[in-house]
């Protein structure tokens, strides 16, 4: 028997339970329960391995719907799907704390064209080699590296979409001319540097 | 217990989203927006939320400081009594996590009048003042408002000596980490709530949840304790790593010798996880590392944010052993847990390796 069952509006742990209970008649063979919460999914995920059921599970907007069925192999397949995904979002969020500041647009100081080429090459080696510091904090010249006409945009770009965040001096920005160059939301203030500052791991200055 | 009074009004968990530590805001989330808010200090305050301590310490002389402490929540569980004992054993446990005596505490209720007959708040009450009295410390007032939410804790101020103060930072490396109580209670109050709870293994939850860390604290003093923390809201692996992080080290657990609850493996398979144990999750996973396969509800069961929890102490190893007898004669279900442990080159600092060995 297919079944199908609205737990909106319940409080937990009253979805598990309830779905708990259809699926210990030995009639059920389906069951669609529409849930308000991405934890009633993964309760009802967790609910639906133990009693080696499969499920599946689909964003309807304001709620989910989730298929169980009995009898069918590889109850895990949706499970680890959720976890593969849980697991990629936390990847994301990076190791905690390191911030990499950037208060001018060279790798050290020798020659300048060659330090500054050697800072792309340290921006590029750092994301190729996968790792993602929480913030990368840009100020003085090294807002110039925010320079859409430059060749290191592309790559903080990359650290951007990962999850990173990457934010440049208002000021800084003014100073050099580039601030109508760069999305308001990768604008800061040294209020916001200074957080980073002082509440990072580990600070980063090439 | 008070079950020989009968309660016809609404059960005093029903419509509760989260109760207990479960009803903490997400760590990761509380970080960020306390970051928005410009904090002073002062040099008397020795211990504040730098490390995210368990409560704040004062220092008012060479060897006088005040420990100061607030937590309360919805309730955990219909016996009002027993919620009221529950909170307060919660709330006092911060200050013995610091290393400190209560001395003082202050009632704070949220109560909605019509729900419920007043019986029931002065359970509550009661409850939390047989927890104070125990722990020698004395109610000196509160402070109640009308809310359709009921929700009970205490504000603690205890006394210590400033170079007695336990914190989360300090834990050497090699330092053995015993933990005083069981993990699991939030997975199993929420068993208890969905009615799958045994009779047997209720009893052994509210036994847990009630009592005072007191005799732990007593117990660790005799000891070279170098870090100590209580594991409450942010759950076992949470709590390991603030206090690796505090330390400047990684933390290594070993999963076989964590204590649990009864019949919260099989309550964590059946999907009761509360929300806060995801939200953990999200909070610290990004530190974990598992060096074995680790089951999925044994993970569950690390996040889980834990209502009146153990302490956790980092303590020199040799001393580990003796500490967990000790702490067995006072009937407490502990156990050394795992050690803390140098980084090794790109390791993140406060990193937890688990191990089912």
């Amino acid at each position: 028997m297919n079944r199908e069952i609205d737990l909106r509006g319940l409080v937990c742990p009253e979805p598990v339970i309830r779905t708990k209970r259809l699926l210990d008649d030995k009639d059920t063979q389906k069951i669609e329960a529409l849930v308000e919460s991405e934890v009633n999914v993964k309760n009802l995920a967790r609910l639906a391995r133990s009693q080696n059921v499969s499920m599946s599970c689909s964003n309807e907007g304001d709620f989910y719907r989730v298929v169980l069925t009995k009898g069918e192999p590889s109850p895990r397949t949706e499970l680890e799907e959720l976890a593969i995904k849980e697991s990629q979002k936390e990847t994301n969020k990076n190791r905690v704390g390191t911030v990499v500041f950037l208060a001018k647009d060279t790798f050290g100081q020798g020659d300048p064209d060659f330090s500054q080429s050697l800072m792309n090459v340290f921006l590029q080696t750092l994301f190729d080699s996968g790792h993602r510091p929480r913030a990368i904090l840009l100020a003085n010249s090294g807002v110039k590296l925010m320079d859409p006409e430059g060749s290191v945009l592309q790559v903080l770009n990359g650290f951007a979409e990962a999850g990173c965040e990457v934010l440049a001096c208002g000021l800084c920005l003014e100073h050099y001319a580039l601030k109508d160059k760069v999305p308001a939301d990768q604008i800061t203030n040294m209020f916001n540097i200074c957080e980073f500052l002082m509440t990072a791991d580990r600070v980063l200055t090439p | 217990m008070s079950d020989k009074i009968e309660y016809e009004q609404r059960r005093l968990t029903s419509n509760i989203k989260a109760g207990g530590c479960a009803a903490k805001l997400g760590s990761a989330e509380l970080s960020k927006l306390l970051a928005r808010i410009p904090s002073k200090t002062t040099p008397e305050l020795i211990a504040g939320i730098g490390n995210f301590e368990d409560a704040a310490v004062y220092k008012i002389s060479e060897d006088l400081a005040i420990v100061e402490t607030i937590d309360f929540f919805p309730p955990v569980i219909d016996d009002p009594y027993l919620f009221g004992q529950i909170a307060a054993a919660n709330a006092l446990s911060d200050i013995y996590a610091m290393g400190g005596k209560p001395v003082l505490a202050l009632n704070i209720v949220c109560f909605p009048t019509c729900d419920f007959e007043e019986e029931v708040l002065v359970e509550i009450l009661r409850g939390g003042a047989d927890q104070v009295e125990k722990a020698g410390a004395v109610i000196a007032g509160g402070h109640s408002i009308q809310l359709e939410q009921p929700v009970y804790g205490l504000a603690v101020t205890g006394l210590v000596n400033p170079k007695e103060v336990f914190t989360n930072g300090g834990a050497q490396p090699f330092d053995k980490l015993v933990l005083t109580k069981p993990i699991g209670s939030g997975v199993a109050l929420l068993g208890m709530k969905a009615g799958m709870l045994s009779e047997g293994a209720r009893n052994e939850l509210i036994r847990n949840l009630t009592t005072l860390n007191s005799g732990a604290l007593q117990a660790g003093r005799q000891y070279e304790i170098h870090a100590l923390t209580d594991v409450t809201g942010f759950g076992l692996i949470g709590h390991l790593h603030e206090m690796a992080k505090a330390s400047a080290l990684k933390s290594r657990l070993n999963l076989s010798s964590v204590c649990i609850l009864p019949e919260v493996v099989e309550l964590a398979q059946q999907g009761l996880v509360p929300a806060g144990a995801y939200g953990n999750r999200e909070s610290f996973n990004a530190m974990v590392k598992y060096l074995n396969k680790v089951e999925l509800e044994w993970e569950d069961l690390l996040f889980d944010p834990q209502t009146s929890g153990g302490l956790l102490f980092s303590l020199n190893p040799d001393h580990a052993e003796q500490l967990v007898e000790d702490l067995k004669d006072l009937s407490l279900q502990a156990s050394i847990i795992g050690e803390m442990l140098p980084l090794e080159p790109n390791e993140s600092i406060g990193a937890v390796e688990v191990t089912a060995n």
